[in-house]
């Protein structure tokens, strides 16, 4: 207390210095970076605002997913997708008749054009990438032509003029696997385009303009737009409109409710002030440091308002209840500040302890949101207790002649006259005051009770908690009536799924040794040779020069280099030599050749059997809709080049009839589609699966069926499978949040916990402290598990809310109690006082605050929706629990709580000591984890000696002869 | 291998020399009509002697750097003009055997082609799957789809039908025509039109830009490497760009022989499954 005071004096004395310097202090901030934001040009050493709306990024670009990913992506050319539905329920034909597909038609085409200039590389295109576009009009059909026939070409090379044509098309889409269920939905209803972009963030833009484009159309068509990109973008450009709304609206309702407490609008202008300095200076000092704004940072000032806003509303609330019995601006604000100050440091701390332990999760976004919260908040407690007081001084007293409750606290009778005066203008506080009084009577008389029903709640709690399921979904980010996800229900019921995962499966390294590779090479010529030289008499020959030449390759890298040379070798000879040999130096070059295809896995039959196997198994799972492959692909040129009939849709029998019907697949329009199955080496492959909804759950369902398929039907080949796709990394950085998130709040609990034993001096109050908050989280979890609300992200997120909020309840009432008891004597005396002026600061901080965030329940975002209404039930349920569990609990280990002698120090209390230094180690590992990545096994062993070495200490400094000597 | 089917100068040498004076007279002096130049490149760039040989090899090559390779043989045969079968300026009909050697699984997998000059007279395409034993007929109806993966176009390979576009010679420079090329079917091609470069003494074309409905360039063939073979320029390296995918193929012709008197029998289905060993050397 004693900077405190200090400080406090100051800003008594020289409100004016305190008021500019905050003013200033706030405006550079907010100049550093709001001009380079503006002008990025005349400030080109300062960093402007960047905004971020990839969920990608929750993971960090050198995470191995992600690596994965993008790598994968590149190699197999797959881009980011525009999904655009077009649906006709009107025409019986559905979306197959002239006037729909001319339409569908003009979109493609409108579509094609939708790239331009790369603003930050020149010369480089953005936008739409045209030759990977999927529509009626750009992909391939292969049908049978008449008998023997085989015929190439465009689905829909223009609109047709005729039903039957319109309908011919549909027919021929469905023989199509690939596009059957992908392109056309079964029923010929609906159509969808899957528009390639070369960069995710310009899905919005994109959908933007094809928008405007459909606006133009007449007709029956209904035309929807989804993918998992537009969510995301179009969510990032959601937010920002949602930020200029919600937060002011916050801001409004926490205004108008501070006026109906306190009445007096000058003097609640100041927290006010104070919460928009905070967010105000937080931001800036964000984008400064070069930060992104990401979905998680725009929640920054949502989350800052309430907590810069709640010490003041303690300060006010308190000064309210004092004013008039002093009528001193001065000497009230030294009471208030000094009954206030401790409990509002450590207020602050614990809420900063509680959001900076954010940064122990692996998730950057999540890290830095909690980090710049617990800057806000410290920057919200230097100015709370600075500037309030200093703006109280600034205003000219008269404007408090009739401030404030005119009541003493002591003489509980003087509230009615009070309230007799001002009837009609706390009729609230005067019903909040005699509820409050009967919450502590209940608390004392019924203690029992009340820590009964508790422990019920807990049960139940705890049951709800178990039933909890962990699922996001990016898509469920939009309220059900959002055009997103209308599109999204629409699209997934006419299609197979518009939810994109990938599972790669790579053939093993080839990490044979050139010298090995020769010996090998050699021994399967000796048996070529073997079994050629009847057919042809100068194998022998040949096949024995061609043995010598693999022995004088000794500079040779690679297996790749050795084939080249003995080609190069082959070649030279072939064309040397007489007629005699030429037909073998053929045969030996077609053995060089067959040699350099030896690593072709995804051509052997069986292996794309137990693809198609996997294909099967896949559909079981009943969330995946289809999966493409290039079994498919074979199976379906295959069919093609024999019947065109069904019997015929199988894998051929030999691997060189894969690679012929391949390349005459490539004998299309689109050649290149093939290598978005497979690789030109044919060592990776990639199959598409299509979820029907982009639930986290769904995706982790695939991911467990797939493991235990081969579990039971192991790889052939050597494989080795992976994953990637959004919708795959959506469900890795779900896992990685939530376990990151528990050892955070692990953590930053036992923080806490070790502050408040330190704050009173004992383990046993410092457990009290920590009840609310228990409760509170344990409660909301609960409820969150039985209502069946999903857990993500925001709801997270929120656990550190309640920990840095809940705690604070806990800290003023109890610094209160303490004091109070001293006053009273005993417990059953103080209950009246503290459930006076203490207990209505805590009321009216949960209602002003809590309230106030309901506005977000407007929200068109739900996890604004989230959070608005979680921040209300937890500030609640926090107040109720502060309210009523830690008096029961005073009420019945009163006599533990306030024991009649004391101790010298803390380490004299053996048990304290022996906690503290639990949680201490506790800390201390969950960190090492954390952060040195120290195997449990280890961090246990550590762990426990280090405990069993402290306790003994404890003992021994417990049993000193200081701590003999009790203190009355 | 349209290159290989292009031809030579020893030919335009021997046409110097055969040619009634009025038309050499006409290419030296006065500018050349537009059609004339059409003509001469067709037949330079398809035609050249009777018939024709050539072992080629193709690299595909993807943005990313991938290189995928094919050898082939290909043997052409031009029918020789109804009026005067001795007269080698004639740009008919032609049939082309294109004899596959690797990727190996691919090896004696075999193209054929009889390409019709009559317009509107859809080309006869074959294909031969050894691995399926397998003889199939390709509908003809579509000429600009890839060449077994390439970014040539079978009608790259064997010669879009001099008809089926209008012909404007936008420039003269000092060594090449410049010629427009806008298709008379607008529906049926991908391009809204192309431009070519014409070497004025070989009439090969140099390059060939192709431009998109929205008017982008967006593919590019350029000769790379010429030779006089047998008398007759004879491109032996060109590429063809893909700007759309970021892909290109590079062919390389090797052993490339002219009139070397090729049999009309053997451009029949019955050599697909025994391929003329004798000529495919």
């Amino acid at each position: 207390m004693k900077i405190g005071g200090t400080a406090v004096s100051f800003a008594v004395k020289s409100p004016r210095t305190i008021t500019w310097l905050m003013i200033s202090s706030t405006l550079i901030l907010a100049l550093l970076a709001g001009l380079p934001s503006i002008w990025p040009e005349a400030f080109p050493f300062l960093t402007p605002l960047k905004v971020d709306t990839d969920p990608e990024n929750m993971l960090p670009e050198d995470e191995p997913v992600r690596v994965f990913h993008n790598r994968m992506k590149r190699e197999m050319a797959l881009y980011d997708m525009v999904v655009l539905g077009v649906v006709n329920d009107a025409n019986p034909d559905g979306v197959f008749n002239p006037e729909s597909l001319a339409r569908v038609y003009e979109l493609t085409e409108f579509a094609k054009t939708l790239r331009w200039e790369d603003p930050a590389n020149p010369g480089e295109f953005q936008g739409v990438i045209e030759a990977d576009l999927i529509a009626p009009s750009t992909v391939e059909n292969i049908e049978q032509a008449g008998p023997g026939t085989v015929k190439f070409e465009w689905l829909m090379e223009s609109p047709p003029y005729t039903n039957e044509e319109a309908r011919a098309i549909r027919e021929k889409a469905a023989r199509i696997p690939f596009l059957k269920d992908t392109l056309l939905s079964t029923n010929g209803k609906a159509v969808a385009l899957y528009i390639p972009l070369t960069a995710k963030n310009l899905s919005y833009r994109i959908s933007q303009e094809l928008q405007k484009k459909i606006d133009g159309f007449e007709g029956d068509e209904k035309y929807f737009i989804t993918g998992l990109p537009v969510a995301q973008d179009t969510f990032g450009v959601e937010m920002f409109k949602q930020m200029a709304i919600a937060a002011p609206a916050a801001m409004l309702i926490i205004f108008l409710l501070m006026l109906f407490f306190f009445r007096k609008i000058v003097l609640i202008i100041s927290p006010l002030i104070v919460a928009m300095v905070s967010v105000i200076a937080t931001m800036s000092i964000l984008v400064i440091t070069g930060q992104t704004i990401h979905i998680m940072s725009s929640m920054i000032p949502i989350f800052i308002m309430p907590i810069a806003v709640l010490d003041a509303v303690h300060i006010l609330s308190e000064f309210f209840d004092r004013y008039q019995e002093t009528k001193s601006r001065r000497e009230t604000i030294y009471q208030v500040m000094n009954t206030l100050f401790k409990p509002m440091l450590y207020t602050s701390l614990t809420t900063s302890v509680g959001f900076a332990s954010l940064a122990l999760t692996p998730i950057p976004p999540v890290q830095i949101f909690g980090i710049y919260i617990a800057i806000g908040v410290m920057l919200a407690w230097i100015w709370t207790i600075l500037f309030i007081p200093a703006f109280i001084m600034l205003i000219p007293s008269r404007a408090f002649d009739n401030f404030g409750a005119l009541h003493d606290r002591r003489e509980d009778r003087e509230i009615a006259l009070t309230v007799t005066k001002a009837k009609h203008r706390i009729r609230s506080n005067l019903s909040m005051t005699w509820l409050l009084a009967a919450t502590g009577r209940v608390t004392f008389r019924h203690a029992r009770t009340v820590l009964i029903v508790a422990a019920v709640g807990v049960v139940v709690a705890i049951f709800g908690i178990n039933r909890i399921v962990i699922n996001d979904n990016p898509t469920k980010w939009f309220s059900p009536s959002h055009p997103i996800r209308e599109a999204d229900r629409v699209l997934n019921k006419h299609f197979a799924g518009t939810y994109m995962a990938y599972l790669a499966l790579t053939g093993p390294e080839e990490n044979i040794s050139v010298e090995r590779f020769a010996e090998t090479l050699s021994a399967r010529l000796a048996a070529r040779a073997a079994r050629v030289r009847g057919e042809l008499p100068g194998a022998g020959a040949v096949y024995a020069a061609l043995q010598n030449e693999i022995g004088r390759q000794g500079k040779v890298t690679s297996s790749r280099e050795l084939l080249e040379e003995l080609t190069a070798f082959a070649e030279k000879n072939a064309s040397d030599a007489g007629f005699d040999e030429m037909d073998s130096w053929d045969d030996a070059l077609l053995f060089i050749g067959e040699e350099e295809q030896r690593g072709e896995i995804f051509k052997q039959p069986e292996v794309l059997a137990y693809i198609e196997g996997l294909q099967k198994h896949l559909l079981t799972t009943g969330v995946v809709g289809k999966s493409n492959s290039l079994t498919d692909i074979v199976k379906t040129v295959y069919r093609e080049l024999i019947s065109g009939e069904e019997k015929d849709f199988v894998i051929p029998e030999t691997a060189a009839a894969v690679g012929q019907s391949l390349i005459t697949y490539q004998n299309s329009h689109r050649p290149q589609d093939l290598w978005h199955f497979v690789t030109p080496d044919y060592r990776t492959t990639v199959l598409w699966i299509q979820l029907k909804s982009g639930d986290n759950t769904d995706m982790e369902k695939v991911l467990a069926s797939v493991d235990g398929y081969i579990a039971q039907n192991p790889l052939p080949a050597g494989l080795e499978y992976r994953w990637f796709g959004l919708t795959y990394i959506n469900v890795v950085w779900q896992q990685k949040m939530v376990a990151g998130m528990l050892q955070a709040f692990l953590g930053s609990f036992l923080i806490i916990f070790l502050m408040m034993t330190l704050l009173y001096r004992s383990a046993l109050w410092g457990m009290l402290a920590m009840i609310p908050l228990t409760v509170t989280i344990g409660l909301i979890y609960g409820i969150i598990g039985l209502i069946g609300k999903d857990y993500d992200m925001p709801v997270a997120v929120l656990s550190s809310l309640s920990l840095g909020l809940a705690v604070d309840y806990a800290i003023h009432f109890l610094s209160r109690s303490r004091d109070l008891y001293q006053h009273y004597g005993s417990w059953g005396n103080a209950v009246a006082a503290v459930f006076g002026e203490p207990a209505r600061a805590i009321a009216r901080n949960v209602i002003v605050i809590g309230v106030g965030f309901l506005p977000l329940l407007l929200a068109p975002l739900v996890p604004y929706q989230t959070v608005g209404f979680f921040i209300a039930a937890i500030l609640l349920t926090a107040g109720v629990a502060t309210l009523m569990i830690i008096p029961a609990l005073m009420t019945v280990l009163e006599r533990l709580l306030f024991p009649k002698t004391k101790l010298c120090c803390l380490t004299c209390n053996c048990a304290t000591c022996t906690v503290s230094s639990i949680a201490l180690v506790a800390v201390v590992a969950i960190n090492l984890r954390q952060f040195f990545n120290v195997g449990w096994t280890a961090l246990s062993w550590w762990s426990l000696t280090s405990i069993v070495i402290l306790i003994l200490i404890c003992f021994i400094m417990s049993r000193r002869d200081r701590c003999r000597e009790k203190i009355q | 291998m349209r290159n290989y089917l292009l031809s030579t100068i020893g030919y335009s040498l021997i046409l110097a020399v055969f040619m009634p004076a009025g038309i050499t007279e006409d290419t030296t002096d006065k500018p050349l009509d537009v059609n004339e130049i059409v003509n001469r490149t067709n037949q330079a760039a398809y035609y050249q002697g009777k018939d024709g040989r050539a072992r080629v090899s193709m690299v595909i090559t993807d943005s990313q750097g991938r290189e995928r390779n094919r050898k082939f043989t290909i043997l052409r045969r031009d029918e020789p003009d109804p009026a005067d079968p001795g007269n080698d300026s004639y740009t008919g009909d032609q049939k082309s055997y294109v004899y596959f050697q690797r990727p190996a699984d691919v090896n004696k997998m075999v193209f054929m082609v009889w390409k019709h000059s009559d317009q509107g007279t859809d080309d006869d395409r074959w294909l031969y799957l050894p691995a399926l034993d397998l003889v199939k007929r390709i509908a003809g109806t579509e000429k600009r789809t890839s060449f077994v993966g390439s970014d040539f176009f079978y009608e790259d390979v064997t010669g879009r039908n001099i008809n089926d576009d209008t012909h404007e010679l936008v420039k003269t420079t000092d060594n090449y025509y410049v010629l427009k090329n806008t298709p008379k079917d607008s529906g049926s091609v991908e391009f809204r039109d192309y431009t070519i470069w014409v070497h004025k003494d070989t009439f090969l074309p140099v390059k060939i830009e192709y431009f998109d409905k929205n008017g982008e360039k967006y593919r590019e063939y350029t000769a790379l490497g010429v030779e006089t073979i047998q008398g007759f320029p004879t491109v032996t390296k060109a590429s063809m760009k893909n700007l759309k995918t970021g892909n290109e193929t590079m062919m390389s012709y090797e052993n490339v022989q002219y009139d070397i008197g090729l049999p009309d029998d053997i451009f029949t289905e019955r050599y697909l499954r025994k391929p003329p060993r004798k000529y495919l050397r």
